[in-house]
């Protein structure tokens, strides 16, 4: 392990995650959501016409989509009224699109990211940083090694700007469309920020880039889209990493992510989220993978009140894989629900799923998950794994796998454990000299070791630090 | 809701019924209930997996030409064992009234759906296992063939403290059934304190009959109630074998087999209610499926909040032998008690190559070994079978459908 960690090692991951600044924004819709905010957005971040199309197609969708509350133990998100809260808040900074020099940045928001130690990361690990506050995007900027290679990172709204045919293509398309489910297409509706991607052909972008986003605000909503193109034979590493303060009302994210992996390509997405406990995190990811392709989901879910969250994959060419890695922990108030879905419509597509969840303090965990095995997908296999760890007995934790198998020559094992934490553990560790709550927080770390293994060491080190602030909440 | 069915049934016809068997009054206010509350019912909850996509179709299926309340056949043997009673449901109302008074419906809610109302409201084939207490019933035979378009088969269990019974239900169909058929089995059963009941079922039902059965038991302290659920036959199956584990240290297992082929259709169920400590459940299914026959699975293990120190175990299986075969499994996990240990797991897959090249290596015809190997990969269910007539009955049914 190098020095590069330390600054997260150093920091009071309490403080940074806990402060909140003063509001401050240069334009704040009205709350709700109609045609007219829509509009109004999309002049704002002057939109070509096709995209405020699409976002009031988007919109339509999603009057007539239902709520997804009929779902058995689905998260009660009753209480989530659109109505109730400010879709788009555009931060008071002068620079439209970003800065690409922390010190340009106003200095409450620069002294935001710096708790968050994302200019430390920057500087010692990564290949870029995008940054959003609120709606936008604040800080982009990319490592010149790569932009050389045609290599683009850049915002969202940028990329409707700058890379218009791409984005046209791509965008809520093919993976993700609105028509997916209620919140997709409020995400189609009135989706700000977020990250754009492209790899070129065969170019291989070793460090990871990050984008980071934050909510600041009281009873916003953040709804960015990230869009990740990785060309034949590419690879590429994105990290996302999410927080929002404590408020009274709730907050609502609701972001869409699509990644689209061609042949021979390789991208990992990892991303730690730690919403704040009253935000409803309701997102929708899926990647497509054509022939040889490689997708990694590596995904920590430690805040909000309320996740739905079910990364999915499409291999959808000969000998695609996917991989997910998922970690859940749900305390006091908190209902994460949370897996992957994995549609194997190709011959020797290949997937595994491991999922670790920890419940505490009369928090819920479920691991829901789809496994489908097309006709036709003949030598494809899969392997899920999915063990919850109880702390006590206000919690639960639950564990709906669904197998959709139509295909004969397949291989499918699915596996799952519920334990409390072992008695016979503790007690040992207590033996050694340890107290009560180090043995616990050690026993936790093993069992999350093989998730915190696959992801990029200060990832990691976050991770464990926001496992043990969960801890100390509970055991103090 | 389907009233179609209602519409072809009246009070008159459930009176008859009721007459017939010599029931008391009570019995037939249930019935007339039952029969009143189909307008409300809704058909039972079958396996649906996201999207959302229902894999059983209950509600298009025409109950007016299944459902013949009046005609209805069958051939029953009852074989009794010393000291336990097995008997006729006209017969056992005379000699147990009370005790049917006391547990008909304690277990499973004669309303509890559409199709269990139905059932209800018309069974005419009923069947009282009584068994004393301290005393062991081992051997209770209960062979049913259907020989009319529909039957409804009731049976009640009731085995008190530190007694135990081994029941080997068998439905299956007369030979000269024409056109479609229906089936409906209700099957409850009540263990008490320290009493062991293990109930085989076999159906080989014919393939144009539509099966619905609920079996259910109830377990108080240090009993176990254990379930063999064998399915062959039927063209579609809607099968519930449920546990609820009240006492504590009470035990339940289920295991399951079944072998579908042509276009037949399996929707089946196990599950197990934690709700007392150290209570144990032990899950275990396995199908083969082929040409274009489908099954959906689900196993729900749930352990409730008072259920210290669980133990809870499942396993399901499924070969699939052919490439338009499907099958869907969800074994479920809903843990709300931390004191527990738990797991599940379920794969699908094919014969395996390598085994069957081996075999054939050795000089075994393709179609004999991969026989061999389907009849392989039912052994760790039939071999928690203890009783050895039924696990001959569905080894024999096994191999019938291989050489078929």
């Amino acid at each position: 392990m190098s020095s590069d960690q330390d600054h997260l090692k150093e920091t009071d991951t309490e403080a940074r995650f806990e402060f909140k600044k003063e509001e401050k924004s240069a334009f704040e819709a009205e709350k709700g959501l109609t045609e007219e905010t829509i509009r109004v957005i999309s002049e704002d971040k002057d939109e070509p016409e096709w995209m405020l199309e699409r976002r009031l197609r988007a919109l339509e969708q999603y009057h007539e989509m239902p709520m997804p509350d009929d779902w058995p133990g689905a998260p009660d998100i009753s209480e989530v009224d659109v109505d109730e809260i400010v879709p788009y808040i555009r931060p008071d900074i002068e620079t439209r699109g970003g800065v690409d020099d922390w010190n340009d940045l106003p200095e409450e928001i620069q002294d935001t990211f710096d708790k968050l130690g994302i200019p430390e990361a920057e500087k010692n690990a990564l290949s870029g940083v995008g940054a959003q506050y609120e709606s936008e995007i604040v800080y982009q900027n990319m490592q010149e090694r790569w932009e050389e290679k045609g290599v683009i990172f850049c915002d969202m709204d940028k990329a409707v700007q700058e890379h218009e045919e791409i984005v046209e293509e791509y965008f809520m398309t093919k993976a993700v469309p609105p028509s997916d489910n209620k919140f997709a297409a409020l995400h189609g509706a009135i989706w700000s920020g977020g990250s754009f991607v492209y790899v070129p052909e065969d170019t291989t972008v070793d460090m990871p880039v990050q984008a980071y986003f934050r909510m600041n605000s009281d009873g916003m909503g953040q709804f960015e889209h990230t869009l990740i193109i990785a060309e034949e034979g590419s690879e590429v590493h994105y990290i996302e990493g999410c927080s929002a303060p404590k408020y009274s009302e709730f907050n609502l994210h609701s972001g869409g992510v699509e990644v689209f992996v061609k042949e021979g390509a390789h991208v990992q997405y990892s991303t730690v989220q730690n919403w704040s406990k009253n935000t409803y995190n309701l997102n929708t990811k899926r990647a497509i993978a054509e022939a040889d392709a490689t997708m990694e989901w590596v995904s920590g879910s430690m805040g909000s009140k309320a996740t739905m969250l079910y990364p999915s994959t499409i291999l959808k060419g000969p000998g695609a894989t996917d991989n997910h890695i998922t970690i859940a922990m749900a305390g006091e108030g908190q209902d994460i629900d949370t897996g992957a879905k994995v549609y194997h419509n190709a011959p020797d597509t290949k997937s595994t799923i491991e999922s670790k969840s920890i419940a505490k303090d009369g928090g819920r965990t479920n691991y829901r998950g789809l496994v489908h095995m097309a006709n036709g997908a003949e030598g494809a296999s899969t392997s899920v794994e999915c063990d919850a760890l109880m702390f006590d007995n206000d919690s639960t934790s639950d564990t709906m796998p669904y197998m959709e198998i139509q295909e004969n020559e397949v291989d499918v094992a699915h596996e799952a454990t519920v334990g409390k934490i072992g008695d016979e553990d503790v007690f040992y560790l207590q033996s050694r000299g340890l107290d009560d709550d180090d043995a616990k927080q050690m026993i936790v770390a093993g069992f999350i070791e093989p998730i915190t293994e696959e992801l990029p060491i200060e990832y990691a080190v976050e991770l464990n630090r926001l496992i043990e602030l969960e801890m100390e909440g509970s055991l103090g | 809701m389907s009233t179609q069915v209602h519409a072809n049934l009246t009070e008159a016809q459930v009176t008859e019924i009721s007459e017939q068997l010599d029931e008391p009054e009570w019995l037939l206010e249930t019935r007339l209930d039952a029969l009143a509350a189909l307008d409300e019912l809704d058909m039972p909850d079958v396996i649906t997996t996201p999207g959302p996509r229902h894999w059983t179709n209950l509600v298009d299926l025409d109950y007016e030409s299944l459902v013949d309340p009046l005609e209805w056949e069958q051939e029953k043997d009852r074989v009794e064992a010393e000291g336990a009673d097995v008997l006729a449901w006209d017969e056992a109302l005379a000699e147990h009234g009370d005790l049917i008074e006391e547990q008909f419906g304690s277990v499973v809610d004669p309303q509890r759906d559409f199709l269990t109302a139905l059932s209800t409201a018309l069974f005419s084939a009923g069947t009282l296992v009584y068994v004393p207490e301290g005393v062991a019933a081992e051997d209770v035979k209960i062979r049913t063939t259907q020989n009319s378009r529909s039957l409804f088969n009731y049976t009640l269990v009731v085995v008190e403290e530190s007694a135990s019974a081994t029941i080997l239900e068998r439905q299956s169909i007369g030979a000269d059934v024409e056109g479609d058929q229906y089936y409906s089995g209700v099957v409850e059963v009540v263990a008490g304190e320290n009493a062991n009941v293990q109930y085989g079922a076999l159906q080989n039902l014919g393939e144009d009959t539509y099966n619905f059965q609920v079996k259910r038991g109830h377990a108080a302290d240090h009993a176990s109630v254990d379930w063999i659920e064998g399915n062959i036959g039927s063209r579609l199956t809607k099968s519930s074998v449920e546990t609820r584990l009240l006492g504590e240290g009470s035990e339940s297992q289920i295991v399951g087999a079944f072998f579908g082929h042509d276009d037949q259709h399996f929707d089946i169920n196990s599950r197990v209610w934690h709700e007392h400590e150290h209570t144990t459940a032990d899950l275990v299914t396995r199908g083969v499926l082929d040409d274009e026959a489908r099954s959906v699975y689900e196993g729900v293990q749930d352990v409730g909040t008072d259920a210290w120190d669980t133990s809870s175990y499942q396993r399901e299986n499924t070969l699939m032998l052919s490439d338009d075969s499907e099958a869907d499994a969800s074994p479920k996990l809903i843990i709300n008690n931390h004191d527990t240990e738990a797991s599940h797991s379920a794969t699908v897959g094919q014969v395996d190559a390598e085994e069957l090249f081996y075999m054939t290596s050795r000089g075994v015809d393709e179609e004999r070994a991969k026989n061999m190997l389907v009849e392989g990969f039912f052994v760790p269910v039939l071999e928690e079978v203890a009783v050895d007539e039924l696990r001959e009955d569905m080894d024999e049914l096994i191999v019938e459908r291989l050489t078929e």
